[in-house]
């Protein structure tokens, strides 16, 4: 059963059309990715997903629940927002403390959740300073969470990773690795394709508030992504080009001296069976498809556009 | 509950973070207090040590008479000068007017007909037109004072019957029966100058008539009186306008930082939120007034009547200006336009309400305007408890109508904030 599901979404801002008819469904423990650019329309999905914004026309379901915008059905939601939503003039364990509180929780579970979120966050120790004094990795870090405090079922992720250093981008990317195997529903948004494609189990494409496809990243690949380059530089040239491009399911297969070159839209198909040929090879390059490829593809235009 | 605490003691917490609130809440509120205090204390005594300058050219002993009078009155520092440095001193605002008295002043008292020019002239700084025109009352109250002391004076009083009825005769303009009804009432006051005995005489030349002595409205209190006592509810009212004219901003700042979205996506209501910061800020306006309470009770001596009474109208005072200000903090987009709003709407109704300008100096038109203004209300019901000695009858339409208030602006300030939101 989905977690979330989300039907017919629309939003107008004047005669801007935000969001225009979003439609998706993610399961308990799924993280699912929703990708566009700037001004796709992510951000007022994510707000309306947690009752900021009222669509003009749509449902949200969460948890069973609908309508957002009431503070009781909220509760099972956990939200970073892309902007660092804390109180500088409070400590890292009092900022925490006061959205534990604001989250419901009192006495000793107010105490363990906040020593547990610091621990996430990589901040235990510096739990005592004033946010003022830490760098952009650390309050972001804090800012995920504090999400986390009443271990929610449903956690939104918006763009959770702006700005932030590789050490506290990789703590970031674990942790939420880490409540998906706890069975947590997330829902992220980025408009980095190396993030989707590592993090993801689907993604859905964005763009000027539609949605363009749903799926995995693979099989969004596969059906946009165009085909991957592979060049290998052999050691013993085949015999039999035309039944080794049937065998890799090649396409355009040449050889130039030594080195093999062919296009699939099956890398990981192709590579296979290239192996199994018992063609040994001295170098080997794959261009693969990619996101990008599949914006690209779907759009007309590159991600970051 | 829990959560409405968390709010506002996060807002406490966040607010004296930074010890320059700690002065511009608790610091500047008291300061402008006690400033306020000062300045009604003095207001309510009068312009007490009002800088005169007297030119006397008359030179005569009833001009030195009445120099000596204006010199002995209270509310006047006079400066005895020639006419041309008495007039550059007011030109300069070196003080409030000159007073000239002109040559044959003192005759003027002996004239019974006198057509001459006037003999007392004034000539006032055009900026301090209140203080000219209590100082011409000073003037006429000194004037009456020096007649009445040559008129004790029996032996002064029967030679001037004599010049009257001189100057009766040889005036010329009066019909002869007029001329005989003015000598037959000199003769007759000369007969009874001469006949009254002493005490008689000084008994009937008193001047109750003008002896004005001041009604207290104060109802019996048995402790002292001060002038602050008259003045705290307005000192107090500047003090809970400072104050939550600084909790004004902390919506739109927490707006701009991206704090107040947190707020609202979490299982809390936007009326939740604004009551959090309303209470934070009831919570300082109230230290605040207990502050100035304490300062008022050890140093100026001020005695609250009904403490009871003085919280309740304090109270209800505070949460309709604290509605008020989470109303004003919804309306702007930035702390700038916050502020300035909420500045711009609190002086307008201290003017209109007489936390500026006492309401009894204002035109007829302006006091009926003030009835809408909540700072008018607010001191009446502070008033009601500290010297007015309201019931609790009496302090209902104060308190009832700050209450009625407060929770409209509050309403109105959910209503904006979900409006701005959804």
């Amino acid at each position: 059963m989905a977690t979330i599901v989300v039907e017919q979404l629309c939003k107008r801002f004047g005669e801007v059309v935000a969001v225009d008819g979003v439609s998706f469904a993610i399961g308990r423990g799924e993280i699912f990715g929703l990708l566009g650019p700037n001004g796709a329309g992510k951000t007022t999905t994510i707000n309306m997903l947690c009752g900021l914004l009222r669509p003009d026309g749509g449902t949200v379901t969460l948890d069973g629940r609908t309508d957002p915008t009431h503070p009781a059905v909220r509760a099972v939601l956990g939200v970073a927002p892309q902007s660092i939503a804390l109180y500088d003039e409070l400590t890292a364990q009092g900022n925490l403390e006061f959205f534990g509180r604001i989250a419901g929780l009192a006495g000793r579970r107010l105490k363990e959740r906040v020593a547990a979120c610091l621990d996430i966050a990589g901040l235990a120790q510096r739990r005592k300073d004033r946010l003022s004094t830490f760098s952009g990795g650390m309050k972001r870090r804090l800012n995920l969470a504090g999400a986390l405090l009443h271990e929610p079922a449903i956690l939104l992720f918006d763009e959770p990773t702006a700005g932030v250093d590789p050490q506290s981008r990789n703590l970031i990317f674990d942790t939420i690795l880490r409540l998906k195997a706890e069975g947590r529903t997330i829902l992220y948004t980025t408009h980095y394709m190396e993030e989707a494609q590592r993090l993801c189990d689907r993604v859905a494409i964005l763009d000027h508030g539609k949605i363009l496809d749903i799926d995995t990243i693979e099989n969004l690949i596969g059906r946009h992504g165009g085909v991957s380059h592979v060049e290998a530089e052999l050691s013993q040239v085949p015999d039999d080009l035309p039944a080794l491009a049937a065998r890799l399911a090649a396409e355009g297969l040449g050889l130039e001296g030594n080195t093999l070159r062919f296009q699939t839209r099956e890398p990981a198909r192709s590579l296979a069976a290239l192996n199994q040929c018992e063609l040994h090879y001295r170098a080997l390059k794959v261009d693969t498809a990619n996101l990008e490829d599949v914006f690209l593809n779907l759009t007309g235009r590159r991600l970051r556009d | 509950m829990a959560k409405l605490m968390a709010l506002a003691g996060k807002d406490l917490r966040v607010l004296f973070a930074d010890k320059g609130n700690v002065f511009w809440v608790f610091g500047f509120p008291t300061l402008f207090a006690l400033l306020f205090g000062a300045i009604y204390a003095g207001a309510e005594k009068g312009p007490s040590g009002l800088e005169v300058a007297v030119v006397d050219e008359d030179q005569s002993e009833l001009s030195g008479l009445y120099v000596t009078h204006l010199q002995s009155e209270a509310a006047l520092k006079v400066l005895a000068l020639d006419r041309e440095p008495a007039l550059t001193r007011v030109r300069k605002g070196q003080v409030a007017a000159a007073v000239v008295l002109r040559p044959g002043f003192g005759e003027g008292f002996s004239t019974f007909f006198d057509a001459n020019d006037p003999k007392l002239q004034i000539a006032s700084d055009p900026g301090r037109k209140m203080e000219a025109a209590y100082l011409e009352g000073l003037l006429a109250k000194t004037q009456f004072e020096v007649l009445t002391q040559r008129f004790r004076d029996r032996q002064w009083m029967r030679g001037q019957m004599d010049t009257w009825r001189s100057q009766i005769k040889s005036t010329g303009g009066l019909l002869a029966a007029d001329t005989n009804v003015y000598l037959r009432l000199f003769d007759s006051l000369d007969s009874f100058l001469q006949d009254v005995n002493d005490r008689t005489y000084a008994g009937g030349l008193g001047n109750g008539m003008l002896n004005v002595a001041r009604l207290d409205v104060q109802r019996e209190y048995r402790g002292p009186r001060t002038p602050f006592q008259i003045t705290f509810p307005q000192a107090i009212l500047w003090a809970i306008l400072s104050c939550a004219a600084t909790f004004a901003i902390s919506i739109v700042r927490e707006r701009t930082t991206g704090t107040y979205q947190r707020l609202c996506v979490g299982p809390i209501s936007q009326a939740h939120i604004l009551a959090g910061k309303g209470l934070a800020c009831l919570a300082t306006c109230v230290v605040v007034i207990a502050l100035l309470i304490l300062l008022g009770r050890l140093i100026f001596r001020v005695p609250i009547e009904s403490p009871l009474l003085f919280a309740a109208g304090a109270l209800c005072t505070c949460l309709c200006f604290v509605g008020l200000m989470m109303l004003v903090s919804t309306l702007g987009k930035t702390e700038q336009s916050v502020g300035g709003a909420a500045w711009a709407s609190l002086m307008v109704m201290a003017m209109l309400g007489g936390a500026m300008v006492p309401l009894a100096f204002m035109p007829g038109s302006m006091r009926s305007i003030s009835h809408i203004s909540p700072v008018k209300w607010g001191i009446l019901a502070m008033e009601g408890g500290i010297w007015r000695h309201f019931s609790p009858a009496e302090m209902l339409l104060p308190c009832g109508l700050l209450l009625v208030l407060a929770v409209a602006f509050f309403a109105l300030g959910v209503l904006m904030l979900r409006r701005a939101q959804l």
